[in-house]
């Protein structure tokens, strides 16, 4: 999948956006980073996003997804593991999504259909949701601004394993995933990413905020 | 300027001022000068400001009182314009340069009031007095009202936007400590050594509560030094947040407390930057309420004159602020605490004329160190009267027998300038009760203590009526450990030393509220209990003479406790006088039951950020730009915005959705529907649960076919529509209607998870995934061919309810042969990455057809036009499929019954008249009825008309050249040919003949063109 201008993701039009006290957040204003911002929001555009749906007490399915994306499949509540470039967060009992960093959907999902057998559901939602990664030392502010869910009470971060949980995200809803470098990734959807682009720049305006690329 | 001149009270720095640092404000449009650390009511006493408000019903002068939240007199508005704030009090409110305020209450002015003149006649005003008065007529109350609150000054709202922002955060914690004194201090460092998350708040600028303003040594440290040692120690955790100026103000269930932080007003009425107030939604495993109490004072004539003062806040103005709010001091009380302030005054140099003791036998330690210093203590006496204007002049003095009940000698005077009373203490049980927890009658404390937890808190200190210091430490620190175990951090152990501290040896108070006169309460000056609302002794017992026996009735009657201070100072005293009328215990008569607000609250707070453009989220699609840029007006359709009409230069809507609808009838329209609800369908059982959910069945559907279907409540009832196609073997994508969308995968996940676990199958959200561009006219299938080359096109290979996996403007696209315009259509589903630039090739391609965007109101035209129902336009939750014409859905031969089945041969759903969906063809082809216009058969008939049903859809259709509707009329499909009538609000009756409700190609030669 090629990179080109015509290709919006969700904060397309957000690109570049910066808000701070005494600075209209609005798509004007030219990116820049000389400034100083408590609230770094960057999105991961154009990556691999499918729902899987499975029996995650069949040792065989989990063996299947695990064979093929090189991620093991996790299956207890609230984790997500991942490599450089999948991760698969836990959902549900029996829901995950797997987002796999620039990757091609179709072929991924063709991949696992190859290995997946009995009663599975895989479906591509890659153009519905995109993921955003928060960082800077307003991000914890800004995340108990916008969700009623205790993010600090998540499974510890370690390398290849973080944690996860669904919940309200202001008036919207997001995924949240914590990170062993402080940040946080949130997977939201793409209708609703206007909305929480504004909130994010609202809330993150006390600490400086900008949307980067 | 020297402060000493202007402020005649100021004595010097006290622990949280600085009498070097003055600032300038105006009250009542005066000019004054306070210092730096002062609140409005320190500066006001420190310049002798004497009356700061008139009261509620007998506009009596009024003086401050406390120096908390317990304040009932000193209630201002701060500022003018858009940011005043009403109802704040002085004694909470942090001075800063400028600062406006003025009384709430009193007008013209405090000095001089009107109302004072009803004043004058008070005994005219007695308790029930509204509801005696004011009742009849009942019509005229909404008038009475008006008056009665614009003379009681209750303060002014501002009238134009807020200009400030508020926010809000959702805090998780193991333990909460409400409030900042000895056992707050303690209970948050025993409880964050555990490395348990901590929040401690404090509704004050500075920690430290009763210590900021104590002269006790802890550790051998000044009470206010040890405070600032154990906030640096507090701050040191990384795992303690620390909250000044944050009051818990209401307690919820599931350990729910907010609170609210006032970030700016201590710095100017509006905040320059960032969020005047925060509201903390915090929800914390364990509480530690360690709220203090409140001093009560002794009920007594004429005790609302100004410089009568609770004893604890004499002290605390000199030691915290350094003022001294008078100069000769008459002590009333009826323990030992208050003597502090007598050691306190004098070693500010200035006179105590007396402590007025009601105990007969006193040998406490304070009391000896008052008499050391000379001090003249009187024991058996009671302060029984105050006297002065607008303010104390002298007070009168009596000899009390041992329980204090009766005046057993004559009265004698005391010139002074100031009586303090102390009446003991009642713990701040506020956010305790919040819980539900039912307070308890303490006479060893004479004060109601917390009832049993309802939730998992405990109160440590003072509120729970410990008042030694070292009780309160003792207290705070095993509670602050007992919290953290019980949230499963640390042992539960207490791991520092308590700290010590001198104590005091104390004798019992002495169970007194209200002082006795020489009169009886009904005859004697009038003796104040709650004086914000001005209810006195004498009130409440003519409650009870007059019937009242519950205390939750008299409050009401009395409006006891009703102010904004909630009765903080009033109500124990209220109870007991109320308890000795009624010739009861005050245990058994009990107390009222507090709730949130333990003070008010800014409407601002609780809104947050969730205000303007953030109030609600707008949903775009991923063409959403592209409209906006086109000049496209919006409807809201659940939170999506979709394009309503697209007008160009000059056009009004009318004449937009002519032209739109035109062109689709004669070449051909775009109309993005990308926000229908889209739910792909996976497993071996999806097709038996599909049908089980549509009334109709889909278990022969073949892949790369589309059906049409409707699901019904159980009751029979439609709730959604839409198209459903199979993709593939077990894999099936279901259509929903755009506000309809969430509901219905809740509906399909509730019905698998908890009816038909057993059947396999998964359904996953993909509306946001998927651009749908809806490209529709006689002119459709050309505009599609020039920009998809790898589908068959042709009527044969792909026909009208099938779709195609294909390619469109290069990119991989389904495109789905249905029409809800009953056109030729095609409807382009591309994932949105590439919405916008399929959408804009579309757009190109159909250019030299005219292609004209559309919107959703030529959408509902062209539909209605062909009869098509909008579920929840045409339906509203009461209608079958039978009542819109529709039995050609219902599946009569499934093996599986599906939802809503068995209601429809409920009696109801079979009955005969039900209403029935048609169409309308006005007589006059130009009037378009409303929608929602009652429909009936007789015009001629009186009113109230006999309404036979009513129009759910009209509109004008430029393509037929009359308006058209659909409406639900009884009996309405054996009715075809008739005449209705809709009288209309504006007195006009608009005639109409009953007709199919499919006005436009009845036989679909159309949308099946070849």
């Amino acid at each position: 999948m090629s990179v080109d201008s015509k290709v919006q993701t969700p904060l397309h039009y957000f690109h570049g956006v910066f808000g701070r006290p005494g600075i209209e957040s609005d798509s004007s204003k030219l990116f820049n980073t000389d400034v100083e911002c408590g609230l770094v929001i960057k999105e991961a555009p154009l990556s691999a996003h499918l729902n899987v749906r499975g029996d995650a007490g069949d040792a065989g399915f989990c063996k299947a997804v695990a064979d093929v994306l090189g991620v093991a499949l996790p299956t207890d509540p609230g984790l997500c593991n991942h490599n450089d470039s999948i991760s698969i967060y836990w959902l549900g009992p029996s829901e995950w999504c797997v987002i796999a960093l620039g990757g091609d959907a179709a072929e991924l999902e063709a991949a696992l259909r190859a290995k997946l057998s009995g009663h599975v559901s895989i479906v591509d939602i890659s153009g519905g949701q995109t993921l955003i990664n928060l960082r800077g030392h307003g991000v914890e502010t800004v995340l108990k601004k916008s969700t009623v869910c205790d993010f600090e009470a998540l499974p510890m971060a370690k390398p290849g394993q973080r944690g996860v949980t669904q919940s309200t995200f202001a008036k919207a809803s997001a995924v949240i995933s914590n990170r062993c470098d402080g940040s946080y990734d949130l997977i939201i959807r793409r209708s609703f990413a206007d909305y929480i682009a504004q909130w994010l720049l609202d809330a993150g305006a006390e600490f400086g905020c900008r949307i980067e690329r | 300027m020297s402060t000493a001149v202007t402020q005649k009270n100021r004595t010097g720095s006290g622990s949280c001022t600085d009498a070097s640092a003055p600032i300038q404000f105006t009250f009542n449009g005066k000019s004054y000068q306070g210092v730096v650390g002062d609140t409005l009511a320190s500066a006001l006493l420190a310049n002798g400001v004497d009356v700061v408000g008139r009261s509620f019903k007998y506009a009596r002068p009024r003086g401050i009182v406390g120096h908390g939240a317990e304040e009932p007199n000193g209630i201002i508005q701060l500022g003018s314009g858009a940011a005043t704030v009403p109802n704040l009090k002085a004694t909470q409110v942090e001075l800063y340069p400028g600062l406006e305020a003025s009384s709430v209450n009193g007008w013209p002015n405090v000095d001089f009031d009107l109302m004072g003149l009803i004043g004058a006649f008070g005994r005219l005003m007695p308790p029930g007095f509204y509801y005696k008065t004011f009742m009849y007529p009942k019509k005229l109350w909404m008038t009475y009202e008006h008056f009665i609150r614009q003379a009681a000054g209750l303060g002014a709202t501002p009238v134009e936007n807020d200009p400030d922002s508020y926010d809000k955060l959702n805090q998780h914690c193991d333990v909460l400590v409400v409030g900042a004194g000895p056992a707050g201090l303690v209970a948050a460092r025993e409880a964050a050594r555990t490395g348990a998350r901590v929040i401690i708040a404090d509704e004050q600028a500075q920690f430290g509560g009763s210590l900021l303003a104590s002269k006790q040594t802890i550790d051998g440290l000044a009470a206010t030094d040890w405070v600032t040692a154990m906030v640096a120690e507090l701050e040191a955790f990384d795992n303690v947040q620390l909250l000044p100026r944050s009051t818990a103000f209401g307690y919820y269930d599931h350990n729910f407390m907010a609170i609210l932080e006032r970030r700016s007003d201590h710095l100017g009425l509006t905040a320059a930057q960032g969020t005047r107030q925060r509201l903390h939604r915090v929800r914390a495993r364990q509480v530690v309420l360690a709220a203090g109490a409140f001093e009560r004072p002794l009920v007594f004539a004429q005790n609302d004159i100004p410089g009568v003062m609770a004893a604890t806040s004499v002290t605390t103005y000199i030691n915290r602020y350094g003022v001294v709010p008078g100069t000769k001091l008459v002590i009333c009380t009826t323990n030992d605490s208050a003597y502090q302030t007598a050691i306190d005054w004098h070693q500010a140099g200035r006179e105590v004329v007396a402590v007025v003791d009601t105990r007969s036998v006193l040998d406490g330690d304070l009391v000896a160190a008052a008499k050391a210093l000379g001090i003249n203590v009187i024991a058996g006496h009671g302060v029984i009267e105050a006297q002065g204007g607008k303010r104390v002049k002298r007070a009168l003095i009596a000899p009390l027998n041992d329980d204090g009940s009766a005046v057993t000698g004559s009265a004698r005077r005391l010139d002074c300038d100031l009586i303090a009373t102390s009446g003991g203490w009642s713990p701040a049980i506020h956010l305790s009760s919040h819980t539900g927890a039912k307070p308890i009658w303490d006479e060893q404390i004479v004060g109601f203590r917390p009832g049993a937890s309802k939730q998992q808190e405990r109160s440590a200190g003072a509120c729970r009526g410990t008042y030694s210091l070292a009780g309160c430490l003792a207290e705070g620190a095993s509670a602050g450990a007992e919290a953290a175990k019980l949230a499963g951090c640390g042992d539960g152990n207490m791991h520092f030393p308590l700290p010590t501290c001198e104590e005091y040896a104390q004798q019992p108070q002495q169970a007194l509220f209200l002082v006795p006169h020489t009169k009886s309460a009904s005859r004697a000056p009038s003796q104040f209990v709650d004086f914000q609302l001005d209810v006195t002794a004498g009130g409440v017992e003519l409650a009870v003479r007059e019937g009242f026996e519950s205390v939750e009735h008299v409050k009401r009657y009395t409006a006891l406790g009703f102010g904004t201070d909630q009765g903080k100072l009033g109500n124990i005293n209220g109870m007991a006088i109320l308890a000795n009328a009624l010739g009861q215990s005050i245990a058994e008569t009990g107390t009222t039951i507090f709730r949130p607000s333990y003070t008010p609250t800014t409407f601002g707070a609780l809104a947050g950020r969730d205000v303007n453009q953030l109030f609600d989220p707008e949903r775009y699609t991923a063409v959403h730009r592209w409209h906006s840029d086109q000049g496209a007006k919006f409807e809201d359709v659940g939170q999506w915005k979709r394009p309503w009409y697209f007008p160009q230069a000059g056009e009004s809507m009318h004449d937009a959705v002519n032209r739109e609808c035109l062109a689709v009838r004669n070449s051909v329209g775009i109309l993005d529907a990308s926000t229908l609800g889209k739910i792909d369908i996976q497993g071996p059982d999806a097709a038996e649960f599909i049908t089980r959910m549509y009334t109709n069945s889909y278990l022969k559907l073949a892949p790369g076919k589309c059906r049409y279907g409707v699901m019904l409540k159980e009751d029979g009832m439609i709730f959604d529509d839409g198209v459903c196609a199979c993709l593939g073997e077990n894999h099936y994508l279901m259509f929903t209607t755009t506000g309809g969308a969430a509901g219905v995968l809740s509906w399909l996940e509730l019905w698998q998870q908890t009816e038909w676990p057993a059947l396999q199958v998964y359904f996953t959200s993909v509306t946001d995934h998927w651009t749908t561009a809806t490209v529709t006219g006689p002119n459709a299938r050309k505009v599609i061919a020039k920009v998809c080359n790898d589908i068959d096109l042709s009527n044969e290979a792909f026909p009208f309810m099938d779709w195609r996996d294909g390619t469109v403007a290069g990119i991989k696209a389904r495109v789905f042969r249905i029409s809800f315009t009953g056109e030729l259509s095609y409807e382009v589903n591309v994932p949105a990455h590439y919405g916008r630039q399929v959408w804009e090739q579309l757009i190109a391609a159909g250019e030299e057809f005219g292609i004209t965007p559309y919107g959703t109101e030529t959408m509902h035209v062209l539909r209605a036009e062909k009869g098509f129902i909008i579920v929840g336009q045409d339906t509203d939750g009461s209608m079958t499929p039978g009542d819109m014409n529709m039995d050609w859905v219902l599946g009569k031969n499934k093996a599986f019954s599906y939802i809503g089945k068995r209601s429809l041969d409920r009696s109801d759903t079979v009955r005969e008249n039900r209403k029935q969906l048609v169409g309308l063809k006005t007589l006059e082809p130009a009037d378009v009825l409303p929608e929602g216009a009652q429909i009936v058969f007789d015009p001629k008939q009186q009113i109230p008309m006999s309404m036979q049903g009513h129009v759910t859809s009209s509109y004008y259709s430029a393509c037929l050249g009359h308006s058209i509707a659909l409406a639900v009329v009884k009996g309405g499909l054996e009715r075809m040919g008739q005449k209705v009538y809709c009288p209309l609000a504006d007195g006009r009756m608009i005639a109409a003949e009953i007709v199919s409700s499919v006005f436009y190609d009845p036989k679909g030669e159309r949308h099946h063109v070849g």
